[in-house]
């Protein structure tokens, strides 16, 4: 056990090395300030508060840090942080693959089994900190920008349109974003399986990323309507329900134990696949 | 120490090693030679477990590679001609790193091997900034740091300037003088394994074509003669055999018998020499036509 927290530590340092990591950090800030900006033009401003004056409450109160804060993660979430998970995952085998650290990797008396588990906790321990650090700067920008307040959250497509005062609010937001990490350990899990094969990390992130905009599009098409629920995004949208008036936790749970199925399932192949390979010059 | 027992890999329907077996003592320098795509890398991978074999297994100190890979390599380190290190990294974190793999290392250990390989001065500066020779030690200190009892060098002296290989040869004489290690060398640069090792293995398209000691191979002599046409029915009968200038003789055979019979056949024998055998001839002799 020792020997395996030696191993997890050496990972974990490695991957915290590397620049990339701490500029990935940093470029999500000035994205989320960017989206920030977006949302304080004018004509967004204005249809926000429309939005929420038609539902008879007061804008001023519900156009605040926390409701920001939200539209930042979903949009930094959906637009940015999915790439850069299928990035970074995309790259944990084959990145080593191709630059010959594996073969020096196997070199030591280490199983194979041991090194793939060790990298996929250290890839989603850093999809979880990612998401978590994208959730509290968003927040905390939303705060400086706007100050406290109640929450407003609309989402057509999951059937939400729910106001919150600001502590349960808040406690909801805290809530969200630990199983909004989860959602995202699905994208780190496809990327990281993709890598296992015998092909270019660039490879892994484009079939990666393609798989998830084809299930977004697929989803979106109205013959599909009755099997919506199936999709991989929709599971993974689960996270945003915790904003319902009543959060439906039956459903909730349902979704994130397909997606820990669907998690397990990619692990086991990805194993599979870099079990049987032979790593050459 | 090391024990190859049949081992047989394929490449897409192509045979890149074809039932090799042989085995290595403790404490001896062993080299792998051949052409490039003779089976050497595939070789190698198969020892440390990088490489499925389609058949037959490797053994490192008793330990079967295909049964229990972190086992058998639990006393092993290994270099390659281009070492891969993590170039963000500095020296010292890459070590870190690769030894956290297989456990933990004290400090002064880690500064043992680095004075060892003459690396200390330069090891928190990041690897992006080493030279090829600088790289080449670097793998050698993560090879050696966890104390292993056998080593794999994989053309070690790739790249280098002549006195990094001078260097590199001292290094490996003293790993194996010193501190008693068995070495298995690959390398093209043949008067490097001349020096060093003291048997050898030469694969040729995957099969192992001589195993042994090059020097105690069958004593060949040159001749010269006025006549070969006659010489070759002369030596036919005398189970002799001519390669060029030089003859090799059975068992039993006198090089002074020989002449005798050349000259009883009328042929005139101007030179006799013995025929001075390089490692680059004999190696040369066993893998082309």
């Amino acid at each position: 056990m020792t020997l395996f927290w030696l191993q997890l530590r050496g990972e974990t340092r490695k991957l915290f090395a590397r620049k990339r990591t701490f500029i990935g950090f940093g470029a999500f800030l000035v994205f989320e300030i960017v989206v920030l900006f977006l949302l304080r033009l004018p004509p967004v401003q204005r249809s926000l508060s429309g939005a929420i004056e038609r539902m008879g409450y007061d804008p001023t109160q519900y156009l605040s840090g926390l409701t920001l804060g939200l539209l930042i993660v979903a949009w930094t979430v959906f637009l940015l942080e999915a790439l850069f998970l299928a990035l970074v995952a995309g790259d944990v085998v084959s990145k080593e693959v191709e630059d010959g650290t594996l073969r020096m990797m196997l070199c030591r008396p280490i199983s194979r089994t041991r090194i793939l588990t060790v990298k996929v906790i250290v890839a989603l321990l850093y999809t979880i900190v990612l998401t978590l650090f994208v959730g509290l700067t968003a927040l905390a920008v939303g705060l400086l920008n706007s100050g406290p307040g109640g929450l407003f959250v609309v989402d057509p497509p999951a059937g939400i349109f729910s106001f919150h005062d600001f502590w349960p609010g808040l406690t909801r937001y805290a809530i969200a974003l630990p199983l909004l990490a989860l959602s995202l350990c699905t994208v780190t899990l496809l990327a990281f399986c993709l890598s296992c094969f015998n092909m270019k990390p660039a490879a892994a992130t484009i079939i990666t990323l393609s798989l998830l905009f084809a299930d977004v599009i697929v989803r979106s098409v109205p013959f599909f309507e009755g099997i919506r629920g199936w999709f991989l995004t929709t599971k993974m949208s689960a996270w945003i329900q915790v904003f319902q008036a009543r959060v439906p936790w039956e459903m909730m749970v349902e979704s994130y134990v397909f997606l820990l199925a669907i998690n397990v399932t990619l692990f086991v192949i990805g194993w599979a696949v870099f079990e049987r390979r032979d790593f050459k010059s | 120490m090391v024990r190859l027992e049949r081992l047989s890999k394929s490449w897409r329907g192509c045979k890149a090693l074809d039932s090799l077996s042989l085995e290595i003592a403790k404490g001896e320098i062993f080299g792998l030679l051949g052409h490039n795509g003779a089976g050497k890398s595939t070789t190698f991978g198969m020892m440390l477990g990088h490489v499925h074999p389609d058949e037959g297994d490797a053994f490192i100190d008793g330990h079967s590679v295909t049964q229990n890979r972190p086992r058998a390599l639990e006393k092993v380190g290994a270099i390659f001609e281009t070492p891969s290190f993590y170039d963000y990294m500095s020296g010292w974190q890459n070590l870190r790193f690769f030894v956290s793999l297989s456990g933990a290392v004290s400090r002064e250990r880690m500064q043992d091997v680095l004075r060892l390989v003459g690396l200390e001065k330069r090891i928190n500066d990041p690897v992006r900034t080493y030279s090829h020779g600088m790289r080449q030690r670097l793998a050698l200190a993560q090879a050696l740091l966890p104390d292993p009892d056998f080593i794999l060098l994989d053309e070690p002296t790739e790249g280098l300037d002549p006195q990094g290989i001078r260097e590199m040869r001292e290094m490996i004489l003293r790993l194996r003088d010193e501190h008693g290690l068995t070495i298995l060398l690959s390398s093209h640069l043949l008067s490097e394994v001349e020096q060093l090792c003291d048997r050898v293995a030469i694969l040729h398209q995957g099969r192992l074509m001589y195993c042994g000691n090059w020097r105690d191979a069958r004593p060949e002599w040159e001749l010269e003669v006025d006549a070969w046409e006659v010489a070759d029915r002369v030596l036919a009968m005398l189970k002799v055999v001519r390669t060029d200038s030089h003859v090799a003789l059975p068992d039993g055979l006198e090089i002074a018998d020989v002449v005798a019979a050349l000259v009883r056949g009328g042929v005139r024998v101007s030179r006799v020499q013995p025929y001075e055998r390089t490692l680059e001839n004999f190696y040369l002799e066993r893998t082309t036509g």
